[in-house]
């Protein structure tokens, strides 16, 4: 199997995996039991016309497919209702014009909410990976090269600790030493630094993101020191590593040249993969420290059953965890020859 | 030479910005105020949270200013006349209101934005509740607005507290339901100056409101998701007032000597309620599934069960004290609405056994459960509340103890708030709930949840039907004279505490806090606690 063909393959897989997370995703809202129209708002001055009304705004007096009724066999055949004008059809149209519906909520496009968020999220994912990325490597790196000694059961002690600390308890832990200490424990910024100079703002920024990122990069990078550290150590015990040996080269030449490349694999994989999750996995750092991110959007989703925001934000996910996993796929087949033969 | 050059422009910069920082000038009074929440919309047709309207409650001015006590005064109007019949209303406006963006307020916005209200379906909060009598709104040109109302109503001060007006010359040209009004141009003593959903809201004071302008100059609304973080803001001074926080926090801020806690009655007060389905399978609404228990039906069961609660057990374990016992739906915090005469069963299981004793429910069979007379069932009841509550699943555990003490058990399940919407009214699929319900103002709304007529609308959540009550229910809302009225709905409360339509374990008490060390002069020894609220936000000071 050619490299060409591999990729167009997996493309497409992909292209599928999301267009069934589009119907999975769809149904798996309105499977649910009760109301949309009055869940979540329970207060006696609702009227009948009022429940009606608010059913009809965002479209749930339509029927979710057409001949959803005639499922019952006995019904069979009796499909009155123009397939136009379901709300499955409505959904689909919405979202390959780019719309998401509208907030029950917050009564605005799910889009603008889940496109403010997602900068945040980015922001904070991103320098946060960045960090553990790469301090985890280096502390793998450096546990790998002084394997056998101290140095290396420290490292690695240190590692598992930061690994399986619940995120939940570090960051409110981080939260008690941090306000302490005089910084901010919530939001992303100071109310009313939009006036400031645009310096200042970065640097208040900055300043609220610290408790958060340092929260993230310590959870990460305790999983990236363990991969990197085992995945060079199993190079390192590779023929061609002791031939390199033999051949004179000094450790940092054999790290550099031959060991480091092929470690890096494992590392890839992982990184691709929590890429796509982190987005979720992020909600209970967000939540602690209340960034206004995409993970804190669900979570207040989840809280005022605001389906059609945790909607938009799973197909979000999936789609991000998809294309992640497909980047991955991509990048093997370049870093790694074998993967393209079947 | 380059060198020395950028030194120059680098101390010129310093001493520049030296300059601009201490010149002189006071500090902005800036009081930052927690909470965990957020508006849902600033587009007040539309918006349900109670963060919303204390924005629009600092942003907007309305008829009437409903006051800390639960009386109101007369805002935009400095009179209002009532005709004989009472149907027709002439509010006098104020001469020389401005808005905010310096147009100025007349009788036309008022009229314009009632219309507005009565005339948006869309409006569900509003237009099903707040407008329903009114029949046509003008303005005069002496700057008045004729009320016509479909019938005289007593209540007219709380159908239009909530009506907050609008600028017509904005509002005029926008679409009315999807409007987000991030700009919100209003007369009030706050003026909006920046918003940003979930994570604060930044007010300017109006210096020139008409009569209530504030002596700080900003106040910030600050979000926090996580209510651990609410208390350290404030243990640390990042925020200056809490508007709310977990009771397990109150014991340790309390001991704080820079921070005030206070305790009361909420401004919307709340009350949690166990609701019993009683209804008559007669009375089974249409699409409903009416599976509850018929021993539910038997006032003896439902009294007998009052005995044996005990609320203040209920009180000290899930809200840690913080809170007072209920006895109907009509909390302690709506005043003179709230029956004080009425002394609750009390807490006795021997009088409770002795009751089912002698209603003919025994344990005929010896597991420790009473039967039906009739030993057809045995007293063995669902019980469930929403997954998301915190306190009911403590209290779920506390009930079942207490009522098996006197041979009824209790089968406890959270369920989805959804399906349990679905499950209750007008389904009522289940024996008991806990649930609650927040209230208006004006007892109305929560007494109506009693009526024969809430009942296939979803809004009954017991099946509870009495012609009498019915009667009286329909008398207070047509009875003009105040003292009158007030005589019906105790005696409306009066029945259903007899009747055992409910049991109400407790009405939830508000705590918030402020840093003393900051402003001084919130508003405390009031009916109810609100320190976000105008009332308190525009007396405070600065400590000098």
């Amino acid at each position: 199997m050619n490299r060409t063909r591999a990729v167009l393959r997996k493309t497409a897989w992909s292209f599928f995996t999301i267009v069934f997370v589009v119907v999975l995703n769809f149904f798996l809202f309105r499977v649910l039991p009760g109301d949309p129209a009055r869940a979540g708002i329970r207060d006696p001055r609702l009227n009948k016309d009022a429940i009606e009304v608010i059913r009809v705004r965002f479209g749930l007096d339509k029927p979710i497919i057409n001949c959803f009724d005639s499922l019952n066999p006995v019904k069979v055949g009796n499909c009155a209702v123009n397939p136009l004008e379901t709300q499955f059809f409505i959904y689909a149209k919405n979202l390959v014009q780019g719309e998401l519906g509208i907030s029950y909520h917050a009564n605005r496009p799910v889009v603008d909410i889940l496109g403010e968020r997602l900068w945040n999220t980015i922001l904070l994912i991103g320098v946060g990976q960045i960090l553990s990325i790469i301090l985890g490597a280096a502390f793998g790196v450096f546990a790998a090269w002084k394997a056998r000694t101290s140095l290396e059961y420290t490292a690695v002690g240190i590692s598992l600790v930061a690994w399986s600390l619940p995120t939940f308890w570090l960051a409110i832990l981080l939260l008690f030493w941090g306000s302490t200490m005089g910084l901010p424990v919530a939001g992303k910024a100071t109310p009313g630094m939009s006036s400031f100079p645009l310096l200042q703002q970065w640097g208040d920024i900055a300043k609220h993101m610290l408790l958060p990122t340092l929260t993230y990069t310590i959870i990460y990078m305790g999983e990236y020191t363990l991969i990197m550290r085992s995945s060079l150590l199993d190079v390192l015990s590779e023929d061609y590593i002791l031939s390199a040996r033999a051949k004179g080269l000094n450790t940092v030449q054999i790290l550099r040249d031959h060991a480091l490349k092929n470690a890096m694999l494992p590392l890839v994989t992982v990184i691709a993969i929590n890429l796509g999750f982190t987005v979720a996995g992020v909600i209970q750092i967000e939540s602690v420290f209340s960034w206004p991110g995409l993970g804190s959007a669900i979570y207040e989703a989840v809280i005022r059953r605001d389906f059609p925001v945790l909607q938009g934000a799973f197909l979000l996910i999936a789609i991000t965890v998809i294309l992640a996993n497909l980047l991955a796929d991509l990048t093997y087949t370049y870093l790694d020859p074998r993967v393209t033969v079947e | 030479m380059k060198k020395k050059m950028l030194f120059t422009i680098l101390i010129a910069a310093l001493a520049l910005s030296a300059c601009s920082g201490g010149g002189g000038q006071a500090q902005p009074a800036i009081v930052r105020v927690g909470w965990a929440g957020s508006p849902d919309t600033l587009n007040p047709g539309m918006a349900i949270l109670t963060e919303a309207y204390t924005i629009f409650e600092l942003v907007y001015d309305s008829m009437y200013e409903l006051n800390l006590d639960g009386s109101f005064t007369l805002s935009l109007a400095e009179s209002a006349n009532v005709s004989d019949d009472g149907t027709v209303w002439t509010f006098k406006i104020r001469d020389g209101l401005k808005w905010h963006d310096g147009q100025p307020l007349t009788a036309e916005d008022v009229a314009w934005t009632y219309n507005l209200y009565k005339d948006t379906p869309e409006y569900p909060y509003l237009n099903g509740y707040y407008t329903p009598y009114f029949d046509t709104i003008e303005s005069t040109p002496d700057n008045e607005v004729v009320l016509t109302l479909t019938e005289a109503i007593p209540n007219i001060e709380s159908q239009l507290v909530f009506l907050y007006i609008l600028p017509k010359h904005v509002w005029e040209s926008v679409n009315k339901t999807e409007y987000e009004n991030v700009e919100m141009i209003g007369s009030g003593p706050f003026k909006m100056a920046e918003y940003v959903q979930n994570e604060f809201v930044r007010l300017t004071a109006n210096k020139d409101h008409f009569s209530t302008p504030p002596k700080v100059d900003e106040v910030i609304f600050q979000t926090f998701e996580n209510q651990d973080a609410l208390v350290q803001a404030i243990r640390t001074g990042q925020v200056d007032m809490v508007t709310e926080m977990p009771n397990t926090a109150a014991e340790s801020l309390k001991a704080d000597e820079n921070i005030e806690l206070v305790v009361g009655a909420p401004l919307a007060p709340g009350v949690t309620d166990i609701i019993f389905n009683q209804l008559d399978p007669e009375n089974c609404p249409e699409g409903g599934i009416c599976s509850g228990h018929p021993a539910l039906r038997d006032r003896n069961i439902r009294l007998a069960m009052a005995h044996a609660t005990d609320k203040q057990q209920l009180i000290d374990v899930i809200l840690l004290g913080l809170g007072n016992p209920g006895l109907t739906l009509i909390p302690d915090g709506l005043g003179v609405w709230y029956n004080s005469s009425l002394t609750d069963y009390e807490f006795d299981p021997v009088k409770a056994n002795q009751i089912l004793d002698d209603a003919g429910y025994a344990d005929t069979d010896g597991d420790g459960i009473r039967e039906m007379p009739d030993g057809s069932e045995p007293l063995t009841f669902r019980l469930n509340w929403p997954s998301d509550s915190i306190n009911a699943p403590r209290m779920s555990e506390l009930l079942a103890e207490m009522w098996g003490a006197i041979g009824i058990s209790l089968e406890p399940q959270a369920v989805d708030p959804d399906a349990l919407t679905a499950q209750c009214c007008p389904a009522f699929d289940f024996d008991i709930m806990i649930w609650g319900w927040a209230s208006d103002p004006d007892p109305s709304a929560l007494l109506y949840v009693y009526t024969t007529e809430a009942i296939p609308t979803g809004s009954s959540e017991t099946g509870y039907s009495n012609p009498e009550y019915d009667e009286l229910y329909t008398n207070q809302q047509v009875e003009l004279d105040f003292e009158a009225r007030r005589e019906i709905v105790w005696q409306m409360q009066k029945m259903v505490f007899d009747d055992v339509v409910y049991i109400i374990p407790f009405y939830d008490a508000n705590v918030q806090a402020y840093r003393t060390d900051r402003f001084t002069g919130w508003i405390t020894d009031q009916a109810k606690v609100e320190l976000s609220d105008i009332t308190s936000l525009v007396l405070i000071e600065p400590v000098k």
